[in-house]
């Protein structure tokens, strides 16, 4: 399963690369996420608990960080194990880009499920998946700009 | 572990059950009703289905301690003694081959009976397929079932 | 006679069903009952790094966690392939090996690396979580044209290219010049989707191992217990057969997935001896789904070219058949003598060559599903048939009835004789239930409603009564494919027929008891019939090929006649008359044209006194039989199916489907529709709903029923069933079989109904109403661009 997406964000491209680079800020903001641990300048720990149509599953699993281009791009790498729910991994390339409302981050990700969650929730995958990257991001824009404002009417 | 009572074909029964336990593993394990099967784990084919009180579940998405206090007939406990004229059709128009839907295909055609003369409407042969939506037979082919239950429907 | 031969008897076995008493593997609950939960890789190629059982042997309720090592260390021998194909180089088949729990690589999702036993079913998942293994992930190849691709990966060492074998069949020169010679060649590639059986009674296992006896018990869902307790000794070194009681009790259904010993009914024999505990397992739909064998999966490109009038002149096929990541028990045979060998249809082809590759890949096993290799070889020959008419300006009926086989026995070149039919008569038939004629004014109504509506044929045969002993061991059976049966008159009269016929929802105790109340003239409740525990029945091969009726019964009929002649003698000597003078009739043996008779039951209690019997009798009133018969048999007929299209939407409703059959003689006609039905179902649900989907990493993405459609009761019609029957000269009763003809003859009369009506021949199974849809934009789109 292949995503690609954009967002601007409303900050300057040091302070969102900062942002991906921080791990109490990934934390607060990946859908689910229960713990996540540094463990070397590139690598952390996660524990994501998760639920795609049937199948609830916590993943336990490694997040690796490379290609790593500041403060322009990186490339973010995961793997997670959900016992017998089975398997997710993919990563994302991340790539920043000044404009004039502040930073366009850019991603292309690739995802690929095995297990249970494949046999159970496969038509879900690519629904949920874009669920969870807009998740991501909304609650990545808040951190750094503040709750949206309420539109206008 | 909670305490769970009900009446269960007609008998009060209880019996302390862990909190996860469904309905369909407490009447197959714990009371040993093993008329009732499990064929399918995402609640499709309708193999577990039975009457809590008076209406169509599927008891393997039914949680044993939701049913409390609940009025349960299974397969074993439909008919008062001989058969019921639901029982009776499937035999009579070969409405099963290897038997493993067919409790839960009886308790579905049976509840579908009462809710059509309930509300007075016609039970047709296209309602009765379009019904049968939440019961999986490999067998049959549905033909057979769906002139049991239609056959069923003007005995009942 | 109301109950005998022809009669609709009401079926006997019913009454437990209907009441919920039935009694199914999982309903067995042994003494000191334990549970296994198996540990199956989430990944479809990988070499297994280690398997640390630590975490789940803490956990609560777990007796052992076991795995490959120590299942092979106690001798447990490889699975295997239960008939060998060779190539047309002279070369055997290129079998990997497959261990019940894998040590060294696991070769597709699900493949099983170790088991745990817990007390309870929840405790066993639980900890079967907690086994951490360790994959080194390799590359996955996980369809069958991609599998035979340079430098795909490699799934066993010792297939290399992952080819098993590349095998013909008839004679490719004279097909090639046949082709040469043609006017006309219509050329096709087709695929046939891969399904999963899905009977529903989930698989289940109960073994109990005696420890002072020596002795397994293993209950379990299987067609055929007998051949699953002698693979289990000779093969898997579980135990001798002597010392494993295998009972099969009500099975909710097979279609073949339960012909086949599993993974998990060796590892829960062995676990049941390692444990000392009496050790369940029962499949969860989602595990059914990878681990029952799956069905089809073969992609084949055909040419058939005719004469200035319609003849074939010659029919060239080549097919690639996935077998999936190991060889199953059956797995070769079928896309090679029970496909390639029924490639001539009903038709009379002189020149014909097929060749066959199987190949592995990174799937669940495929072997026979409800027809098994004859679906395959029908819808290809009837999806030809139809588009050749199409391109000639021919009508179908009429292509076909060109070509039909006149005369028998027919000789075909792909080996098989076919013994007897009337394929006008069946055609003739189907034609006038289905009211052809009046499709013309069906079609222009259907249009006035926006809809499009259309008619599609297929004449089909099949090979079936698995089957000669001496042919099939000559074709590389392992087994004989013979039937036993045992008829036990009792003191009093009552009869039971011991059978190695299993019956998992085929009215066996009810036809079986028909035939045995005809003979002897008894009531039928005076009948029982005892299958399934290779205890009580001293042996059998099983149920599957639609064999019960043509091999099975025919055994008890060769048991009968030596009863009978048993009985006449009996008679003879008591009554004082001529053996050739006793007539059995009404409960009584009698002496024609006397009022002398004995009762029924006087008879068989004076076989058991043995006061008075004929000098050198043996007391007792019991006899068996093994049947073999000399020939498959051959039901055929021809199905039409009409359809209605939405060319909205793409949504296409079966609006009328007829069945004329030609089955021999049929014992009970309500059971014999009954199986055409169920057949229908499943070979509509092959053509417009089912397909197993993998995708690239091998991942299975039709795991549930909410990702593999089955037919429910809206998505199918009342099935118009006939039948035109000529009598089968290969046994006594003169039966074909009728298990499985639905099945295979169904797919292609859908498929060419839909593309009659949507003008566009190229669909593939299964006609979802997405590939409808495209397949009417398709036909826009080209329109358009004229």
């Amino acid at each position: 399963m292949d995503m690609t997406g954009e967002h601007t964000i409303a900050a300057s491209r040091d302070d969102v690369w900062a942002a991906l680079n921080d791990v109490d800020v990934l934390r607060a903001c990946i859908p689910g996420c229960e713990e996540l641990e540094q463990t070397s300048d590139t690598t952390m720990e996660a524990v994501v608990k998760q639920k795609i149509g049937p199948v609830k599953a916590t993943f336990k699993g490694a997040v690796e960080l490379q290609n790593i281009d500041a403060p322009k791009s990186y490339t973010i790498q995961g793997e997670g194990q959900g016992g017998v729910a089975g398997f997710a991994k993919g990563g994302a390339n991340v790539t920043l880009e000044d404009v004039p409302e502040g930073t366009l981050l850019r991603y292309e990700a690739h995802a690929q499920v095995g297990g249970k969650l494949a046999r159970l929730g496969s038509r879900l995958i690519d629904a949920t998946a874009k669920k969870l990257a807009g998740k991501f991001f909304d609650n990545f824009q808040e951190h750094l700009n503040g709750p949206a404002e309420p539109e206008e009417g | 572990m909670t305490k769970v009572k009900m009446t269960v074909n007609g008998k009060a029964v209880s019996r302390e059950v862990s909190d996860e336990t469904l309905l369909s593993e407490f009447l197959r394990e714990n009371l040993r009703l093993t008329g009732t099967h499990i064929g399918c784990d995402t609640s499709q084919c309708g193999a577990c289905v039975v009457h809590v009180n008076g209406k169509a579940v599927k008891s393997c998405t039914t949680l044993a301690a939701a049913t409390d206090g609940a009025d349960v007939t299974t397969i074993e406990g439909l008919a008062n003694g001989g058969l019921h004229p639901m029982q009776e059709a499937f035999n009579e128009h070969h409405g099963l081959q290897c038997g493993f839907c067919t409790p839960g295909m009886i308790m579905t055609g049976v509840d579908m009976v009462n809710r059509y003369k309930a509300e007075g409407r016609e039970l047709t042969q296209e309602a009765i397929r379009h019904e049968l939506e939440g019961n999986i037979c490999r067998c049959t082919g549905y033909h057979n079932i769906v002139k049991a239950v239609e056959d069923a429907a003007s005995k009942m | 006679m109301t109950t005998g031969i022809g009669a609709r008897v009401k079926r006997k076995e019913d009454k437990r069903f209907i009441t919920g008493k039935g009694k199914y593997t999982d309903d067995v609950r042994m003494e000191n009952q334990a549970y296994a939960a198996f540990v199956r890789s989430p990944v479809a190629h990988a070499n297994v790094k280690s398997i640390d059982k630590s975490a789940a042997l803490a956990m609560e309720g777990v007796v052992d966690v076991l795995d490959g090592h120590q299942l092979t260390g106690d001798g447990i021998g490889n699975i295997i392939c239960g008939w060998a194909v060779t190539s047309k180089d002279g070369t055997p088949m290129k079998m990997g090996a497959w261990s019940a729990l894998a040590t060294q690589k696991v070769r597709y999702v699900g493949d099983a690396v170790a088991v745990v036993i817990a007390d309870t079913q929840q405790q066993a998942r639980l900890a079967a979580e907690a086994v951490e293994v360790e994959y080194e992930e390799l590359p996955v190849v996980a369809f069958a044209d991609k599998a035979l691709a340079e430098g795909a990966p490699q799934i066993h060492d010792e297939a290399e290219g992952n080819l098993i074998y590349d095998w013909d069949i008839g004679d490719a020169a004279k097909a090639d010049a046949g082709l040469a010679a043609a006017k006309h060649i219509t050329e096709m590639e087709i695929t046939n989707n891969r399904l999963s059986p899905n009977p529903m009674e989930p698989r289940s296992a109960v073994a109990t191992y005696d420890e002072a006896e020596e002795h397994y018990t293993l209950y379990t869902t299987s067609q055929n217990p007998h051949v699953a307790r002698l693979v289990l000794s000779a093969f898997y070194n579980v135990a001798p057969e002597h010392k494993l009681r295998v009972i099969a009790p009500d099975v909710g259904g097979g279609f073949g997935a339960k012909i086949y010993i599993y993974p998990e009914e060796i590892t829960c024999l062995w676990a049941s001896m390692k444990t000392n505990r009496s050790v369940k397992w029962t499949a969860d739909r989602s595990e059914a789904f990878i681990t029952d064998a799956h069905g089809r999966d073969h992609i084949s490109t055909a040419k058939m070219g005719f004469d200035e009038n319609g003849k074939i002149t010659g029919f060239k096929v080549d097919t690639i058949a996935n077998l999936g990541a190991y060889m199953s028990l059956f797995s070769s045979s079928v896309p090679t003598y029970l496909y390639a060998t029924l490639l001539s249809g009903q038709y009379d082809i002189q020149n014909l060559h097929a060749n066959v590759r199987a190949v592995y890949t990174n799937t669940v096993p495929v072997d026979a599903y409800r027809g098994a290799g004859r679906p395959e070889a029908c819808y290809l020959i009837e999806r030809m048939m139809e588009t050749a008419a199409r391109e000639m300006g021919m009508k179908p009926a009429e292509l076909r009835a060109k070509n039909f086989v006149k005369e028998f026995p027919h000789e075909t070149p792909v080996i098989m004789t076919y013994d007897s039919g009337d394929f006008d008569a069946n055609l003739a038939q189907a034609e006038a239930a289905a009211d052809v004629a009046g499709f013309a004014k069906r079609k222009e109504e259907a249009a006035k409603r926006g809809k499009l509506r259309g008619l599609g044929y297929s004449c089909y045969i099949e090979a079936c009564g698995i089957a000669p002993s001496a042919a099939v061991g000559g074709l590389g059976a392992g087994v004989g494919l013979w039937e036993s049966a045992e008829v036990r008159v009792n003191p009093v009269g009552t009869i039971e027929i011991l059978t190695g016929s299993h019956s998992h929802g085929q009215g066996h105790e009810t036809t079986f008891a028909q035939i045995v109340a005809e003979r002897f003239d008894l009531p039928i409740d005076n009948v029982s019939i005892v299958h399934g525990d290779t205890d009580k029945v001293q042996f059998g091969m099983g149920t599957y090929g639609s064999r019960s009726g043509a091999v099975g019964m025919s055994a008890i009929v060769k048991a009968m006649d030596k009863v009978e002649a048993k009985v006449r003698k009996i008679a003879a000597h008591q009554l004082e008359a001529s053996e050739d003078d006793i007539v059995i009739e009404g409960g009584e043996v009698k002496v024609a044209g006397t009022d002398k008779a004995l009762g029924w039951h006087e008879i068989g209690l004076a076989a058991y006194t043995a006061h008075n019997l004929p000098p050198d009798m043996e007391p007792g009133l019991k006899e068996s039989a093994f049947y073999d018969p000399s020939n498959f048999t051959f039901p055929a007929g021809t199905y039409i199916c009409e359809v209605e299209v939405d060319p909205e939407t793409g949504v296409t409703e079966v609006v009328q489907f007829t069945a004329s059959d030609d089955f021999g003689t049929i014992i009970n006609p309500m059971i014999v529709e009954g199986q055409v039905h169920g057949g229908l179902a499943q070979g509509i649900g092959q053509a417009m709903l089912e397909q197993v989907i993998y995708d690239d990493d091998g991942q299975l993405i039709t795991g549930s029923y909410m990702d593999y459609t089955m037919p429910r009761a809206a998505d199918l019609p009342n099935f118009s069933v006939h039948h035109a029957s000529t009598v089968c000269p290969g046994n006594p009763l003169g039966m074909k079989g009728c298990g499985e003809a639905g099945a295979i003859g169904s797919p292609p009369a859908v498929i060419n109904a839909i593309t009659d009506a949507i003008g566009n021949n190229d669909l593939a199974m299964p006609a979802t109403p997405q590939n409808v849809w495209n397949a009417l934009q398709a036909v826009s789109a080209a329109q358009a661009a004229e």
